[in-house]
């Protein structure tokens, strides 16, 4: 706590900041996890050929309005716990410690099956760019090489520094915006059209699908909470770079989808997606613009897609390293190596799984951008949205029992309505899942995923609850991250007991 | 001292690089210093704020200097925002003060692109004396020899920091040591029991980040 004093020289809060993360660093940070122009190319052509409608841009107005609601709530309580990284440590000190390792159970597999999509996209799309050159190589060749410099650069604890990831970030905004004009300003029939905008499709069956689609776009800007003891004022630094990272995909996303619509006419988007798939956006633009933009273009799209699959590599190991430490996982999760403070047994583990999913999709000859890109990212998508349903009931626990100086907007509005509206999505992401994977009724696909979910979840109650008979002193620490023994700041609203004498009061006694 | 017993452990003889991630050993020697002075009863921890209990100035110039920047900087008392301070430039203090030892040498080294400045041993006696540190903490532990307090402090802070498989490294001859590790901490006073689990905190979340 800090006690204000005009009159003497803050060393300390001085010395600490030099060293720290402003607004923008935390922006890059958490927009790179969610790579908007990854979701542009990969995701929102994907969407418009798998699902057909029209709603796309709404979706992601919608969704982003959502998760605007989410983070509300989500920063005030990253506020109040120490070492706040993770959704499941949010869940067991909201809604108790048995329903945190559930929800630890359904990240780990979501975050990790995620990754695994990325890697088809990226095997596909520099596939498809190698051939441009006349060197035709399978997707999975392009695939196990990203694998190598991720597990690599994995393994040393690399992230692409702050200012690797500002330009490339700034140049992948800049060619976004570029490539949106360019559409824009080559309308089909010769006018604009707003119908995309039209809320009106959010209330039809297809809704569900669009919108857990949308969020699975947005999964990483959750990460940003990480750098919380980073960030050069705690209490604001990390909430305004959330929601800018928010609406800067969002405004990304919905401009770049609405524009995509508007140049191929919003009746002929579906089809023309469908054909070109991750060449749409080139394709679209290609008629008009010069060769070097749209070559930018599909190299900004791989090191996007790179930076994406180098982000969630380190969000599932981090995950693993705070299970590990804190006893959930075997303890060897929560050794990191040395020098580099690289959480191995996590980074080594993902990469294994991965390679083996990999192995198994390059054997069997299945599509990579629908059956690796597409279904893992909306089955991992789910997941993110289970955690964040959850998470948001686990603020309102947690300010229910003492709102801790946070006005109530924060504390309970804000929760509340994104709780209620994301379990809406849930609800209808879950009826609707079948053809979320373009399956049809009978088979298993259509109630397996969200069943599998529920299992690990289950799982993870009753591993909870064998700990809490067999390791009651691991079990009571379970939620507290990397922070071992230690949790909650001491905040509550309580005075503290007067100590003898508190550090600096200035008066020698001799 | 206990930071120059850290100091010793935590870096390689041969090189004078940090074994550890360098923001790992900077919590671990700013947790040194400040056991330093809880040991010598100039300060104490209570609800994870820090207290001035005597404000005589220590012997040593380092600990002076730290009860003294304790003192003058009355609005922050936090545990964890004293490591995070002083941890960035623990390292120089406790290297200056083991030259003043006559235990390392400041040894400026060109690199590449730029040069480097460590502080590390550089004549053999030196050097055996700063390969002892680590060997007389597991001497002790394997023998189960009864620890000195600095020393129960020391073995903490290295179990905090993760330097255990540095000073223990043989596993089969150290089993027995692992095993008295935890309970060498379990017996430490409160304040100081309290400084190891800060520190254990504060690298977790510094390694968690995986800034430099």
């Amino acid at each position: 706590m800090t006690q204000k004093d005009p009159f003497e020289p803050d060393i300390v809060a001085r010395a600490l900041a030099k060293n720290r993360l402003g607004v923008p660093s935390v922006v890059f940070f958490g927009v790179a996890g969610a790579a908007p122009l990854t979701v542009i190319i990969g995701a929102i052509s994907a969407t418009y050929a798998i699902i057909g409608s029209t709603a796309v841009p709404i979706a992601y107005v919608a969704v982003a309005a959502i998760l605007s609601l989410f983070t509300v709530g989500f920063v005030a309580m990253s506020r109040h716990i120490v070492n706040s990284g993770a959704f499941y440590s949010y869940i067991s000190h909201g809604l108790g410690r048995v329903v945190g390792v559930g929800a630890a159970f359904v990240a780990l597999p979501a975050y990790s099956v995620m990754q695994i999509g990325l890697y088809g996209l990226f095997g596909a799309a520099a596939a498809n760019i190698l051939a441009a050159f006349g060197v035709i190589t399978p997707w999975w060749v392009c695939a196990i090489a990203a694998w190598l410099i991720v597990t690599v650069l994995g393994l040393l604890w690399v992230d692409l520094s702050g200012k690797v990831l500002a330009v490339l970030l700034v140049l992948e905004i800049s060619i976004v915006l570029i490539y949106d004009l360019t559409m824009l300003s080559h309308p089909h029939g010769g006018h604009i059209t707003f119908s995309s905008f039209s809320p009106a499709p959010l209330l039809t069956p297809v809704a569900g699908s669009l919108l857990v689609i949308a969020i699975a776009g947005f999964v990483g800007f959750e990460a940003t909470v990480v750098l919380s003891e980073e960030a050069k004022d705690p209490k604001r630094t990390i909430a305004r770079a959330t929601h800018w990272a928010v609406i800067i995909a969002a405004f990304m996303c919905s401009i770049s989808a609405w524009a995509m619509a508007v140049t191929t006419g919003p009746e002929n988007i579906a089809a023309t997606a469908g054909e070109h798939q991750t060449d749409l956006v080139f394709f679209l633009v290609g008629k008009h613009l010069p060769t070097p933009l749209i070559d930018l273009g599909y190299l900004l799209f791989l090191t996007s897609v790179f930076a994406a699959l180098l982000a969630f590599q380190a969000a599932v190991a981090r995950y693993q390293f705070a299970l590990g430490r804190e006893g959930v996982l075997p303890a060897g999760f929560g050794r990191t190596h040395p020098r580099t403070g690289a959480p191995l047994a996590g980074s080594i583990t993902q990469s294994i799984i991965a390679i083996i999913a990999l192995s198994l999709y390059a054997v069997s000859g299945l599509d990579p951008l629908v059956y690796l890109f597409a279904w893992m990212s909306t089955i991992g998508g789910l997941g993110v949205l289970i955690l964040m349903w959850a998470t948001s009931a686990a603020v309102i626990g947690f300010f229910a029992r003492g709102r801790r100086r946070e006005n109530v907007w924060r504390a309970f509005i804000a929760p509340f309505s994104s709780f209620l509206l994301l379990s809406v999505v849930l609800t209808a992401t879950v009826i609707g899942f079948g053809e979320l994977l373009q399956v049809d009724g009978s088979s298993p696909f259509q109630w397996l995923i969200p069943v599998l979910y529920c299992g690990v979840a289950l799982i993870g109650f009753c591993w909870a609850a064998i700990m809490r008979a067999g390791r009651p002193e691991v079990y009571a620490q379970i939620g507290r991250g990397t922070d071992g023994r230690l949790s909650l700041l001491n905040d509550n609203d309580f005075p503290k007991p007067l100590h003898a004498d508190p550090v600096g009061a200035r008066s020698f006694p001799y | 001292m206990l930071a120059d017993q850290y100091f010793l452990i935590a870096h390689q003889d041969r090189t004078g690089r940090s074994r550890l991630h360098p923001r790992a050993t900077g919590l671990g020697l700013a947790a040194a210093l400040l056991g330093e002075l809880i040991l010598e009863g100039r300060i104490g921890i209570a609800d994870g704020d820090l207290v001035i209990l005597d404000r005589h100035p220590p012997a040593d110039a380092l600990a002076h200097d730290i009860l003294d920047l304790l003192i003058a900087q009355q609005r922050h008392r936090e545990v964890r925002t004293w490591l995070a301070f002083l941890s960035q430039d623990a390292e120089i203090r406790v290297g200056e003060r083991l030259v003043r030892l006559g235990a390392v040498d400041l040894i400026t080294r060109r690199r590449m692109l730029s040069t480097e400045v460590v502080y590390m041993p550089n004549s053999p006696e030196q050097r055996n004396a700063a390969a002892w540190a680590p060997a007389r903490l597991a001497n002790l532990l394997v023998r189960g020899i009864e620890l000195s307090l600095t020393d129960r402090v020391l073995v903490g802070l290295v179990a905090a920091t993760g330097l255990t498989r540095h000073v223990l490294y043989d596993f089969e001859m150290h089993r027995q040591a692992f095993q008295s590790l935890p309970s060498a901490v379990d017996a430490l006073p409160g304040d100081l029991r309290d400084l190891i689990e800060y520190t254990e905190a504060s690298v977790g979340s510094v390694l968690t980040v995986g800034r430099r």
